[in-house]
């Protein structure tokens, strides 16, 4: 059965937060003035070096499926933020956050993914969130 | 007894040549710089009559996952895509204020995403994680990203012969203990860049550091750069490592080629190839190799 899933997408939504990507590459493709939010469902968490990418399949206004790719940091980055690789599994429910591309390509730089228990992932301490959108306790 | 004659008078003609002709002023400036450094460093091994003899009783405790603190400044006061702290030479300021205009104008690239090492003084600034190795007669400080090891020989030898030696990604260390201070000299470096939006150095970079645990959570590195190509005057800054207490945290091994799909740009700049475009290296094919390309048959 085909998964249905909806996207939002929204130019320039304020305050949602910034990362960075201080690996081994500039940060000067991502369009770091604007910010997309895309719901979707986990194709693939790719959890490596020099960075991670989370893949969901989301669904566009024309009704076609497209994958879109989210960079993140490599997994010792994303392990102290409590961003585990069994966090995100494939088939997965969830609304992303991030920078996009300046070309248009369907990719961005990973700022929050928000899980379908309302509980928000980032590397951005300030934007996690515990299930049902709990503030966490500082470590 | 006649060609032993001629002999002697030939190398008399070669040591006066060696002498007395001037050599190159950029050799000289180097060799001021050089000596510099060297100097810095053995004034303080002077002062500490010869550093401390180190037991495996004496060394402090640094174990424990640390990392840098700051992001990735080289002077921790100073951000990125800043003025510099650095005190540059013209050649290098012109370079440094054409980095920073096409930054703006949307080109930046880093010899990073070749997946080659950082290098050093460059390497002081990583992110990532870190971890001390300290032994009597040498300290091995290892760096996550890329895998890379600093070896700081602490049991007396002196550097590399000059004619053995040449440019490595994290140069030559030799150091010795001030008690619980260990002092190191680092020379024979490739050239680079401090960080993306930050100067470029030259391969006659040279660095006296003095690293010590500050707290039980901090390790500070004071680190004075001398460079005769690059800067003016000595640059001195103070970087800190901070202890990482994430649970179950490991440095494994930090492979850059397992998921590296960044190219370069015509104009220069850094772009990505995606999941589903042609050239894309797909991380998950580990038996063929990064793109799943197979040898041809």
């Amino acid at each position: 059965m085909k998964t249905v899933v909806v996207a939002l997408v929204s130019a320039a939504i304020a305050g949602i937060g910034t990362v960075g990507v201080s690996a081994h590459h500039s940060a000067i493709a991502y369009d770091r003035t604007a910010d997309i939010e895309l719901m979707g469902t986990v194709r693939e968490f790719q959890y490596t070096n020099p960075h991670s990418w989370l893949y969901i399949q989301v669904v566009d206004k024309a009704g076609q499926t497209v994958d879109w790719g989210f960079e993140a940091e490599g997994p010792s980055t994303l392990l102290r933020a409590g961003i585990k690789v069994s966090l995100l599994k494939p088939g997965e429910h969830v609304t992303v956050k991030g920078h996009p591309l300046k070309d248009g390509r369907p990719a961005a730089l990973l700022v929050s993914v928000t899980k379908a228990d309302g509980s928000v992932l980032s590397t951005d301490a300030a934007l996690r969130r515990g299930p049902g959108g709990k503030l966490l306790e500082a470590p | 007894m006649h060609a032993l004659t001629l002999r002697t008078a030939a190398v008399v003609v070669i040591v006066t040549i060696a002498t007395f002709v001037p050599r190159t002023a950029a050799a000289q400036e180097y060799e001021k710089w050089y000596k510099q450094s060297q100097q810095q460093f053995n004034d303080l091994k002077q002062k500490a009559r010869g550093g401390t003899r180190m037991t495996w009783d004496k060394l402090p405790d640094w174990t424990g996952i640390w990392t840098h603190d700051g992001g990735t400044r080289f002077d921790p006061k100073i951000p990125n895509y800043q003025p510099t702290s650095a005190k540059l030479t013209p050649e290098y300021q012109t370079k440094f204020d054409k980095k920073l205009a096409d930054q703006k104008q949307g080109i930046e690239w880093d010899h990073l995403s070749y997946c080659l090492p950082a290098g050093f003084p460059r390497w002081i600034t990583e992110p990532f994680l870190r971890e001390f190795v300290v032994r009597p007669e040498e300290v091995w400080w290892i760096n996550e990203q890329q895998s890379e090891v600093r070896r700081i020989y602490t049991d007396g030898r002196g550097h590399v012969p000059e004619d053995e030696a040449y440019s490595t990604w994290t140069g030559d260390s030799i150091g010795f203990w001030d008690g619980d201070t260990l002092v190191v000299h680092t020379i024979n470096n490739k050239e680079g860049q401090y960080n993306r939006g930050q100067p470029d150095y030259s391969d006659k970079v040279s660095t006296v550091e003095k690293i010590r645990k500050v707290s039980t959570d901090a390790i500070e590195d004071d680190i004075t750069v001398y460079d005769p190509l690059s800067l003016v005057e000595p640059w001195h800054v103070v970087n800190r490592y901070v202890r990482v207490k994430t649970p179950n945290l490991r440095i494994n091994m930090w492979s850059c080629e397992e998921n590296n799909n960044v190219v370069k740009t015509q104009d220069g700049s850094t772009q990505f190839i995606l999941k589903g475009e042609a050239g894309y290296k797909d991380p998950s094919s580990v038996i063929t190799g990064p793109g799943g390309t197979q040898a041809p048959k």
